[in-house]
């Protein structure tokens, strides 16, 4: 009937509309997936870096930070943290191992880790390598 | 008794009864086909307006470089596929009338003829974007590509969805679904095959043509 | 209750409100160690706590989409559950496994908990809201296909109504889309990408089916309108759910290393993501209005309108705000986004489990329709109290994005995290207040479960 509107015209448009989006997402993925060894920095997944990325997973960095933004709001980004920190390695390492067990009192406290000495070169490896994708210019500056 | 010349596009009883009445050519108070179709023909373009008023944007601020690779276009191609989609909606417009005069048949064929042209619109179309990939073009390319490439995937969707929904209503035509006073679907369907056929008639001069 | 089996669906919200409360203390937490550093460090550092705070909040939603379903689905079926001792097996596997995994982030380091489950077999610990040991999350996928069995062979033997399809469809998707959560490459960027395709994919996606078939159901029920109007109406609300939401997963593909033209698609659709929410606040407030009957459960009625407004309002508005790519720009990873994440949450999955759970634990418990007046009004301060405190919060988180971006991002002297978290301290006490206010309402909410639980239930006046 012209003039309402049926029941299984509306389910046939959800039906179809999720059909149709979800063929043209998974079109606008494999273009992604093409596209992405130009910009996902791939080539500088070392060891290393590997051995980094499980270990900010395990200590659950991104618990605390965001990474590329994403994460919990209570510290600093660290997508961008290598280049904060002048390019250094040995900053980020010295950072990390010199957090006091106890914290500091009164203000928000990073847990000590007791990393290796190669764990903590992982760890840096692992964040040298993030802030070498390219994210389009994100963050506007180096704050993060 | 309802005169052919009368578009019954399954009026509510009111509407019926005036006709009954024998008064003059009644128009539909309504748009032909379902209600819901409309709504999401509506929907439609909307979006696809929200793209074009995005891609003047992009536009407005690179004019050098859609000037220059709007040249690599193939208008040609471009104009054959106008032919064709326009040559579709006319085919439908035939289903349309047919199914009106009951003429189940006619009705089927007509569907199947438009849905050869948008065949032909696919065909034609795929084989611009093979040479642009074989070029290496992809969305990343460049902004004006992103935005082509982008348009007219969507569109060329919106084409194969177009002929999706006319083969569903050829098919449910064949097996005697629709009368001349209950044939809302082939009219749901008809218009949405000229809305995707509209959306083209913009996107082609705009995209192809316009510098 | 008209199925003996729906009873199944009581201990399920019963865990689901004993998890919101869990939820609630360890929400006052992190936020009183925004504005108090060291709070219960190191014992309970910030990520312990929050992951408690976001998994807690997971679970009891998913206790009260199960509850929901064990209790609808049978109603809408005409048929008994299918395996009822299946439903509390379940819930026992479920309830333990919880348990057991907040344990394990209380009493060891994260670290050390991803030794003891063996992560190193499968690893899939140490994203966000993926927090779990690799076990556990196995433990859901057994928990969820056990459930989507139970539910699916009930809606297979009985009516296969509209409500019922949509919600095992959403519930479907749930379980499918999580098992992206198994997918943990060493690219970072591929990490997310698919990450995604579990949060956005279910918040965004398949869970706003979830909440549209229980508020059809709460809607049918309360109404008494026509079930062809409202399951009608249904359809076009998910349609538009889907057709928007999909594509606008590419919000969240702006800037993590994937190509630009998601800023464009993602803008595009994910701006258009408001309409389902909008749609379903019109839908909920005419279908009250037109309502055939007027049902003695009032509270049940406030809470499903309640659910339509605050989740277009933090869904919809709030998402609005920083959904457009040159906004975002600035906003990416700031306190804009917990305001939006907080409200969005809470509006439309904690409150459709909390209409559902108020529509059907008075029937759960006995009675025929609804809770005693003292009852009725307890519980609907609770919502006021819960509800405005909510957008307090949101708003004081509100203002601390908005001073935080400027500081940060944008200004032309950008200062660094931690100082400008120093300056907007206040909002962040402010927010702490009004979430203590927040647990005052979740109290009383608690209260009307047992307050006037011996009166007699209330009933409507037959209008003249």
């Amino acid at each position: 009937m012209s003039g309402t509107f049926t029941k299984s015209m509306a389910r046939n448009i959800f039906y179809g509309g999720a059909v149709f989006f979800f063929l043209m997402f998974v079109a606008l993925t494999f273009d992604t997936t093409r596209a992405l060894p130009k910009l996902d920095n791939r080539g500088a997944i070392t060891p290393e870096v590997s051995m980094g990325k499980k270990l900010w997973e395990e200590n659950d960095c991104i618990g605390c930070h965001t990474l590329l933004g994403e994460g919990a709001y209570f510290a600093p980004e660290l997508g961008n943290v290598y280049t904060r920190y002048g390019n250094s390695k040995e900053a980020i390492m010295g950072f990390i191992k010199s957090r006091p067990k106890d914290g500091i009192p009164g203000r928000r406290s990073m847990p000590q880790f007791n990393f290796t000495d190669e764990e903590l070169n992982a760890l840096a490896e692992f964040l040298k390598y993030s802030s070498e994708i390219d994210t389009a210019n994100w963050p506007p500056n180096v704050q993060g | 008794m309802l005169l052919p010349a009368i578009p019954d596009t399954g009026f509510d009883l009111t509407m019926s009864a005036s006709v009954q009445s024998g008064s003059a050519v009644e128009y539909p108070r309504h748009p032909p086909g379902d209600l819901a179709i409309w709504i999401f023909i509506l929907a439609e373009l909307g979006v696809f307006a929200l793209f074009f008023a995005a891609y003047a944007f992009a536009r407005s601020h690179n004019v050098a470089l859609f000037d220059e690779f709007q040249q690599h276009l193939d208008r040609r191609a471009a104009l054959i596929n106008t032919l064709a989609l326009i040559t579709g909606s006319y085919f439908v417009v035939r289903a349309v009338a047919a199914i009106r005069e009951n003429q189940r048949d006619h009705c089927v064929r007509w569907l199947l003829a438009a849905l050869s042209m948008g065949a032909l619109f696919l065909v034609v179309k795929w084989g611009e974007y093979a040479h642009h990939f074989g070029q290496g073009i992809t969305l990343s390319t460049n902004t004006f590509y992103m935005f082509y490439l982008s348009l007219t995937f969507f569109h060329f969707m919106h084409v194969i969805l177009g002929m999706v929904i006319l083969a569903a209503v050829a098919w449910k035509a064949q097996r005697g679904a629709y009368s001349a006073e209950q044939h809302t679907g082939v009219e749901s369907g008809a218009s949405y095959w000229h809305m995707v056929d509209l959306v083209w008639l913009i996107l082609f001069p705009l995209v192809y043509v316009m510098h | 209750m008209q199925y003996t089996s729906q009873a199944v669906a009581k201990p399920y919200f019963m865990a689901a409100i004993a998890l919101f409360v869990a939820q609630i203390l360890f929400g006052l937490i992190i936020g009183l160690q925004y504005v108090w550093g060291d709070f219960l460090f190191p014992e309970i550092p910030f990520n312990v706590a929050r992951m408690v705070h976001t998994n807690t909040l997971i679970v009891w939603l998913l206790f009260g989409f199960m509850g929901a379903s064990y209790y609808l689905v049978p109603e809408e079926a005409e048929t008994e559950l299918f395996a009822p001792w299946l439903a509390i097996l379940m819930f026992w596997v479920f309830l333990v496994a919880a348990g057991l995994t907040v344990a394990g982030y209380l009493l060891v380091p994260y670290a050390t908990l991803a030794e003891l489950t063996m992560n190193d077999l499968l690893p899939t610990m140490g994203r966000e809201f993926l927090e779990q040991p690799t076990i556990t999350k196995i433990g859901i996928v057994i928990v969820a296909l056990a459930f989507l069995f139970n539910i699916g062979m009930t809606v297979l033997r009985g009516r296969k109504t509209v409500v019922n399809l949509v919600l095992l469809l959403g519930l479907l998707g749930l379980a499918v889309f999580f098992l992206f959560a198994f997918y943990v490459p060493d690219n970072l960027v591929l990490d997310k990408y698919y990450w995604w395709w579990v949060v956005h994919l279910w918040v965004e996606g398949v869970w706003e089916l979830i909440l549209g078939a229980i508020l059809a159901f709460v809607l049918i029920k309360i109404t008494g309108v026509d079930r062809e109007i409202i399951e009608k109406w249904l359809y076009v609300i998910i349609a538009m759910t889907l057709i928007t939401g999909i594509i606008g997963t590419g919000h969240h593909y702006y800037w993590i290393g994937t190509p630009v033209y998601w800023q464009w698609w993602g803008s595009i659709f994910s701006a258009m993501e408001p309409i389902p929410f909008f749609m379903m606040t019109v839908y909920a407030f005419n279908m009250v209005n037109r309502r055939r009957r007027n049902h003695p459960n009032k509270v049940a009625t406030l809470w499903a309108l309640g659910t339509a407004v605050m989740a277009f309002l933090g869904a919809g508005v709030w998402g609005f705000l920083h959904t457009l790519a040159p906004v975002n720009y600035y906003t990416h990873g700031t306190q804009i986004t917990a305001a939006h994440g907080h409200m969005a949450f809470y509006g439309a999955y904690v409150m459709i489990v909390l209409t559902i759970i108020s529509y059907a634990m008075p029937i759960l418990r006995g009675r025929t329709a609804a809770n005693s007046n003292k009852s009725q009004v307890l519980e609907m301060w609770s919502f006021w109290l819960m509800t405005v405190s909510m957008v307090f919060i949101t708003l004081f988180l509100t203002g601390a994005g908005i001073l935080q971006t400027y500081l940060q991002r944008v200004s032309d002297a950008p200062q660094g995290f931690m100082v400008v978290q120093e300056q907007i301290s206040l909002f962040y006490w402010m927010r702490e207040l009004a979430g203590v206010v927040f647990l005052i309402g979740l109290v009383l909410y608690i209260a009307s479960f047992f307050v006037g639980s011996k009166d007699p239930e209330a009933t409507v006046e037959v209008s003249g």
